[in-house]
């Protein structure tokens, strides 16, 4: 790679962005811009936000002469009853008496449907309703309080009833809701006064016997709400910025070079495709973290000032700002995620004809991205090392430590290597989708054809290759995940009723196998391919190869078993997550005697139906498909994560992932299925046996293979050791045998032949 | 200079199937030549000089430049040729000046050379007077004159011109012209695709008569006329795309092209 290239193709589209007046609106006016506008029209709006006082009628108020006053003699509560004087007015208070008063005033009935009724029509937004009876209530219960302290209660006389005064409000209607949580206030301190006031007239010390105080370790006698705020908003902004950011530029240096028509003459300039899209995508970096970073400063400032401002929001006032340091940190930890982003956001606009099309590729960025920044928003998300291997979460949960300075503890700092890992492997690959998106020339040059439906159906059957398209593979993929995703939920039993028994539970897995994962695969080879038996890779002839390379797959299983079997293990302490239904049918599965109906029928389920099912989906019409990218690992891993994607749970998709990488380059290697159906088909039923009580391996007659670690048995060094070994001698067999490239493949080939040896010339 | 064999390429169209662009063609053009490939709108020209330009990758057969071939050795190729599109191509945000300079340094000339061969090109193509003007303000014979400055900066031994007069006015386009006789005689090999006839008289020292991806005559324009009696060049044309098989839609791949 020509870094001179490189730099004068960064240099120019840098110049070229800052000359356009769209794209420097976006990037940098509207959000300096931007956020002092909406904090000026906040300061508008906070006036809307004042605290009106609610509507309270009171009936049946009470006197209560040697107790604590409930009333002021204003007509409100009592303001000693609540934390903050001021918020005694915020309920302003009618009364309704239910007794003639002392000047002869007649008794007013009202019923509890009238008094719900003036809820309901606004006339009153709560009622506080003490019933007839309260005082005298009451009274009895202080008295039985007096007499339980003194032991004076008499044990066969009951505990008499608890008054209750009853506060009724509307549902439906917020202003109601809230004026009952505001008398509630009063009422809850003012009934534990009237307790305190009985046990002290008893002379008993009211005082708990525990008094919980909290310390800070940073001194403080409060919690730090600037540290748990920042750690949240500020992450959060900055990537979603970054990935805005990265959009506009992305458009107008891809489709909007095409629309220009000058993305054809820098293609035919010595400049490589690798070194266009390394300058292109450094241009969008800079904008990404420019947007992500001025956005940052104007919301700060503009937040620094309005909180300052604030009067109806007084307990926002007091956050202060971030943590300069770690603001520093955070914009360095900013450069690998833009980098990311811009990749992804390049890769996608090189699709896109015209920038009204970019704008609609890239959409499912921030679909996509939205969930992985708000993951870690939750107060139990921590950085660990399973959460640090997620890409963008794994970022964001940085930034946090990094602004809570826990980032320094021992247990912390040594997870920003995989992090950081994760980011540039993720960089990497999409860096190498956007050099593919340049090199493909039915993207870069698309012809605007009207799609319609039947058009393409036509297209498709009229115009069918040996086998399928790389498109037609993805789409197989997504039509197998969709059909799991709706059999499962119509499959999966009520949670509430019984538990369905196992050998249901395999006759669905078996029927999902066939209708969900191999039929989708083996109709689309029929219909879209003119040759599905090389499609499916079920070739007719067999010669002494293909005939070894069954049990010498079958072999390969077996030794990389106890390295699957620790992998799984290690990562389920990676991501401790738990699936109930699983381990309950884990636990039954358990159980099985061998020989018996449901031992073969759950060895068909689990080991026999996925080695012909999976195999003839992932390794047959999928792989195949997806070699026509011109490189065969690339299919392999691709194949592999839609394997392990079928898979559903996290850590069964991770396993199922490596597994499929096996699986395909036994399935290439071999030019057929029926190896790696062989792999399949006895690394499952090698998980199956040993999952059963009945083969449980006992330690003490195999403490050499075995060993208690994790929490598990797992393998032991020497047995791991001696497998990987024997493995790689099985792996080398069928790395020697000639296997049958596709035209694209063979192509690659040639080129990256011609490139050594033009270099080495 | 230019030898190409049996080139083909297909593509996949959605409602018509897939098509064949280029179905064998084969040509050979040589240093201090005008090779013209003429033909109408549709006729393949543009999909065989992309891959001449290395753009884009023929489904068979070999094209070489210089020797080098333009699938395996795209690099090498790149250095060897100046591509002029039939889109004008001009950054609508760079100035005359910053778009020459831009090319030359990518095709690795040094600071000193670049500077005296851009003088010396504004001048011989006449664009001083807009060497400041942002491309997009430039009149489409300034964005042509950009064109060739920028395609020649770094003084290929082939030129490939696709269409480079369309949209021009009658003054342009005779400068034009007169740019690539200079370029002729300076012994470059020009490749031009055109289809107006006039031009292609005027110009090119030899032409293929090239319609629905096949050639259908190759020669000088004088061996032509005679060969097939037509003293127009014009008629020549109609003559035989008129007649033959060639005449007939083009043929849709119903085999495997690997």
């Amino acid at each position: 790679m020509n870094f001179t290239n490189i730099k004068l193709i960064f240099g120019r589209e840098i110049r070229d962005q800052i000359r356009d007046r769209r794209t420097l609106f976006m990037i940098a006016v509207l959000p300096v811009l931007f956020y002092p506008l909406l904090g000026f029209s906040f300061f508008q709006i906070a006036q809307f936000l004042q605290e009106e006082p609610s509507h309270v009628l009171v009936v049946g108020r009470e006197d209560f002469n040697d107790l604590p006053a409930l009333f002021a003699s204003d007509g409100g509560f009592n303001s000693e009853l609540f934390a903050e004087e001021k918020k005694a007015k915020l309920l302003k208070l009618d009364f309704w008496s239910l007794k003639p008063g002392p000047d002869g005033t007649p008794a007013r009935p009202l019923s509890e449907a009238d008094m719900r009724g003036m809820v309901e029509t606004g006339k009153y937004e709560a009622v506080v309703y003490f019933p007839p009876d309260f005082a005298h209530k009451l009274e009895a219960y202080r008295l039985y309080l007096k007499d339980q302290v003194a032991g004076k209660w008499p044990a066969n006389v009951p505990r008499p009833e608890v008054p209750s005064p009853v506060i009724i409000c509307d549902n439906r209607q917020a202003k109601s809701q809230e004026a009952g949580a505001r008398a509630t206030v009063p009422l809850t301190a003012w009934s534990e006064d009237v307790s305190v006031a009985t046990l002290k007239q008893s002379n008993v010390d009211p005082k708990p016997p525990v008094h919980v105080k909290r310390q800070f370790v940073d001194g403080r006698d409060e919690p730090n709400i600037d540290t748990s705020l920042w750690s949240k908003v500020l992450p959060f902004v900055l990537l979603i910025w970054a990935v805005t950011g990265a959009f506009y530029p992305a458009i107008d240096l891809c489709a909007g070079e095409k629309e220009r028509g000058t993305l054809e003459t820098l293609l035919s300039s010595p400049a490589q495709r690798g070194e266009i899209v390394m300058g292109k995508m450094m241009t969008v970096m800079v904008f990404s973290m420019v947007t992500a970073v001025l956005n940052l400063m104007s919301m700060g400032v503009t937040g620094f000032v309005v909180m300052k401002n604030l009067g109806p929001l007084p307990q926002m006032a007091n956050v202060g700002p971030p943590p300069l340091a770690s603001l520093f940190w955070l914009v360095l930890i900013l450069i690998p995620v833009s980098a990311l982003f811009s990749a992804v956001c390049l890769a996608l606009a090189a699709f896109a004809r015209s920038t009204k099309e970019g704008q609609y590729y890239l959409m499912p960025v921030i679909l996509v991205t939205m969930p992985l920044i708000l993951l870690p928003m939750a107060p139990s998300a921590q950085l660990n090392l399973g959460s640090s291997l997620i890409p963008v979460s794994g970022i964001v949960l940085l930034m946090r430590s990094t602004m809570e300075g826990t980032i320094t503890n021992a247990n912390q700092w040594p997870l920003i290597f995989p992090v950081l890992a994760v980011t540039f492997c993720c960089c990497w690959f999409a860096i190498r989708w956007a050099v593919d998106q340049f090199s493909s020339e039915a993207v870069l040059f698309r012809e605007g054809e009207r799609w319609d439906l039947s058009s393409w159906m036509r297209h498709l059957i009229r115009d069918r290759q040996p086998t399928p398209s790389v498109g037609m593979a993805v789409l197989c993929g997504v039509i197998i995940l969709v059909l799991m995703f709706f059999y499962r939920f119509l499959v999966s039993p009520d949670p509430y009723g019984p538990q369905p028994d196992l050998e249901f539970f395999f006759k669905i897995v078996l029927v999902m196998q066939v209708a969900v994962v191999a039929a989708p695969a083996m109709i689309m080879a029929i219909m879209l391919t003119r040759d599905p038996a090389r499609t499916l890779l079920l070739p007719i002839r067999s010669n002494f190869r293909s005939v070894i390379a069954l049990p010498a797959a079958a072999l390969l299983a077996v030794f990389f078993f106890p390295v699957i079997h620790n992998l799984a293990i290690v990562v389920q302490l990676l991501y401790p997550l738990r699936s109930p239904e699983l381990e309950v049918f884990s636990k039954l599965i358990a159980q099985i005697q061998p020989g018996t109906r449901l031992f073969w029928l759950g060895w068909a389920t689990i080991a026999l139906a996925p080695a012909i099912c999976e195999e003839l989906a992932f390794r047959g019409f999928i792989l195949s498909g997806l070699r026509h990218q011109g490189h065969k690992w690339r299919a392999i891993i691709f194949s592999a994560v839609m394997f392990g994607v079928a898979h559903g749970i996290l850590q069964q998709s991770i396993i199922s992932t490596v597994l499929g990488c096996v699986l395909g380059y036994l399935a290439i290697q071999s030019s057929g299925l029926w190896a790696g159906a062989a792999y399949h088909f006895t690394h499952n039923s090698l998980a199956y046996l040993t999952s059963l009580s009945a083969y449980k391996i006992h330690h003490s007659q195999f403490h050499w293979m075995q060993t208690e670690k994790w929490g598990a048995s797992v393998f032991t060094w020497p047995v791991m050791l001696v497998a990987l070994l024997f493995a790689g001698f099985i792996l080398l067999l069928f790395s020697n045998f000639p296997y049958r490239r596709t035209h694209e493949e063979a192509l690659q080939e040639r080129i990256e032949h011609e490139a050594a040896h033009s270099l080495a010339g | 200079m230019i030898h190409v064999r049996e080139l083909t390429k297909h593509y996949a169209d959605l409602k018509r199937g897939r098509l064949v662009a280029l179905s064998g063609i084969s040509f050979d053009a040589m240093p201090g030549e005008v090779f013209g490939l003429l033909g109408p709108n549709g006729a393949g020209k543009t999909t065989a000089l992309r891959i001449l330009s290395t753009v884009l990758r023929p489904t068979t057969g070999t094209a070489t430049i210089n020797g080098f071939d333009v699938v395996t050795q795209p690099s090498q190729v790149r250095h060897q040729i100046g591509f002029v599109s039939a889109s004008t191509a001009v950054y609508d945000r760079m100035t005359a000046w910053e778009m020459v300079e831009y090319f030359g340094r990518l095709y690795g000339i040094g600071n000193g050379q670049l500077h005296g061969r851009m003088e010396a090109l504004f001048d011989r193509l006449q664009m001083n007077e807009f060497r400041d003007v942002l491309g997009g303000k430039m009149s489409t014979g300034m964005k042509q004159k950009v064109s060739i400055a920028r395609s020649i900066i770094h003084d290929p031994p082939v030129v490939i011109l696709d269409e480079a007069t369309v949209g021009l006015d009658v003054l342009v386009a005779r400068a034009l012209l007169t740019t690539v006789a200079e370029l002729r005689e300076q012994g470059k090999c020009i490749i031009y695709s055109t289809h107006i006839m006039r031009e292609a008289e005027r110009l090119c020292d030899r032409v293929a008569i090239i319609h629905r991806g096949r050639v259908l005559a190759t020669g000088t324009i004088d061996e032509l006329r005679s060969e097939h009696s037509e003293p127009d060049l014009e008629d020549l044309f109609f003559k035989l795309i008129l007649s033959g098989p060639e005449g007939a839609p083009p043929p849709r791949l119903t085999n495997s092209f690997s």
